[in-house]
């Protein structure tokens, strides 16, 4: 598998991340061979998260027995400088490793937020003693919200090394600010900030529970996934070609082999096939009934 | 108002930035947005259905309606002066005009082109024999072809588009390819299978019943299709 600059990092990470929340619906057993699985395709980028059931404990055994093999990303959703902390203790525990290599601000969303990390007592207060004392070597971002709180948080945080945000052919496809995910992967390449890309495979939220229920769900995703090996190869050559350090799997362990497969064949995708894809999926979203140009 | 990634890319190398503008053919208003959106002084969207005319007015509205005429009219009679516009812009209007008018279209929007214009002209290319939407389009234009002597759609290569405008005066520029491949959605094919069966209602129902019946059967068996080119012409009046 290829792999990338992650920023200014120093480590090339391959482009895709395995998004660890996937061993969380699975048992140890079957956790440990799709550890085993995604580093025999050549994946070494690891992300997890304390709020992903299960994912920590599931990934320990396995991360300590290829801990140089693996670049782990790691997040935490406190944003004062005591609950940093307290998460860090508890995920360097639950992983049962003594450092992280990347660790995240998780889901930003919004400016008040911005103010209590970065002000006195803040949970980057936190990051920084950590990243002081090795127990961490790498500060990022991850964040579903608006593009504009992105590009204030690169203000605002000088020691930003990562950000994750969201890159997919429907968002491309819409020039409002809300969308501009674009104007975030430019401003980061500027800063010599490595990109994770998340929602790559969206194909749209789920039904209304009414609709469906959320125990009839047949994914473990936060969003309805594309799920045949077609789409998921073109969803992944799209988010790969806009410039992204790297693009983050699924969450259902049901469909990695596939996005291993997409990831492991990637080779570039043209303006004219990016564009198509764009404008296939705009039409499928489009609220105007008869729409016959492109 | 999101402008398509096909008509920012037609549009990104020209100098739209205060221009006067004119779609030809509007449609939906895609081009309009685009040009509004680049920040021409003035867009001429022309267009003869009413409906589509309708529905760009309350696109652009109401932020620009000020810098926005539509115009129902057709494009071999344009309401407006010689030498009146900076940019012009057929961006998927050539496939709907039949080739008797070519020559006409051509003609119009040259007279109305001021010194130095610059013509963007977006198109698809004839499909590839393999291409399962032929059967659609050929079925569409049968029925066309026999309620209204023309046919309903013409993909011209970009070659004849190039020689026809160059035979006119226009300084070729260059040409892109805006999608590869084009992707003929569940929606579009609707689109076509509904104008197929407007068409046929024109005629005897021995013709009309078959023809309704095999556009819905190949709607429904081909579902959707990406196959194609869509390219992207752009010319200088000199």
């Amino acid at each position: 598998m290829k792999t990338r600059p992650l920023g200014e990092t120093g480590h090339d990470s391959s482009i895709m991340t395995f998004g660890t929340i996937a061993l969380n619906w699975l048992e140890q057993e079957g956790a440990d061979q799709m550890v085993e699985l995604v580093l025999d395709r050549g994946v070494n980028h690891f992300d997890v998260a304390p709020m992903y059931g299960d994912a920590e404990l599931k990934l320990g055994p396995k991360l300590r027995q290829h801990r140089d093999d693996i670049f782990l990303g790691c997040k935490t959703q406190e944003r004062t400088y005591e609950g940093a902390k307290r998460k860090l203790e508890q995920s360097l525990n639950r992983l049962g490793v003594d450092h992280i290599d990347l660790y995240q601000v998780h889901g930003l969303e919004y400016e008040e937020e911005l103010d209590t990390i970065t002000g006195d007592g803040g949970a980057l207060e936190a990051f920084r003693e950590a990243k002081e004392e090795g127990l961490i070597s790498h500060i990022g971002l991850t964040s579903h919200s608006e593009p504009q709180l992105i590009l204030d948080a690169i203000d605002r945080i000088d020691d930003l090394e990562t950000l994750m945000f969201p890159m997919n052919p429907v968002v491309a496809g819409k020039d409002d600010p809300d969308h501009d995910y674009a104007a975030v992967l430019e401003r980061a390449e500027e800063e010599g900030i490595g990109t994770l890309g998340i929602k790559a495979f969206a194909k749209g939220p789920w039904p209304s529970t009414d609709e469906l229920p959320e125990g009839d769900r047949p994914y473990a995703n936060w969003y309805e996934p594309v799920d045949t090996p077609a789409e998921i190869a073109e969803r992944f050559d799209f988010a790969a070609s806009q410039g992204l350090t790297s693009v983050v799997s699924m969450g259902d362990p049901k469909l990695m082999a596939m996005v291993l497969d997409a990831a492991q064949r990637y080779d570039g995708m043209d303006e004219a096939a990016q564009r198509s894809l764009i404008e296939r999926l705009r039409h499928e979203e489009s609220p105007v009934p008869e729409q016959l140009h492109h | 108002m999101d402008v398509p990634t096909t008509v920012t890319t037609a549009l990104e190398d020209r100098p739209v930035s205060g221009a006067v503008c004119l779609e030809a053919g509007a449609g939906l208003g895609n081009t309009t947005a685009g040009l509004l959106a680049a920040g021409a002084s003035r867009v001429y969207a022309v267009t003869t259905n009413p409906d589509h005319a309708s529905h760009v007015r309350k696109r652009v509205a109401p932020d620009d309606t000020d810098r926005t005429a539509v115009l129902e009219a057709d494009v071999r009679t344009l309401p407006l002066a010689d030498s009146s516009v900076e940019i012009i812009t057929a961006h998927g209007l050539f496939n709907v005009l039949a080739p008797k008018t070519l020559d006409a279209v051509v003609s119009e929007l040259t007279r109305v082109a001021a010194p130095g214009c610059h013509l963007v002209v977006d198109d698809y290319d004839p499909l590839p024999e393999t291409a399962a939407v032929r059967d659609l389009f050929a079925l569409e234009n049968a029925a066309s072809e026999l309620a209204n002597g023309t046919p309903a759609l013409t993909f011209y290569p970009a070659g004849v588009l190039r020689r026809s405008f160059v035979a006119e005066g226009w300084e070729y520029d260059r040409e892109r390819t805006l999608l590869d491949p084009v992707p003929w959605t569940e929606k579009h094919l609707r689109a076509h299978a509904n104008a197929a069966t407007a068409l046929a209602s024109k005629l005897s129902p021995e013709l009309a019943d078959p023809l309704t019946e095999a556009a819905e059967h190949l709607r429904q068996t081909i579902g959707d299709e990406s196959v194609g080119q869509m390219y992207s012409l752009a010319f200088r009046l000199e």
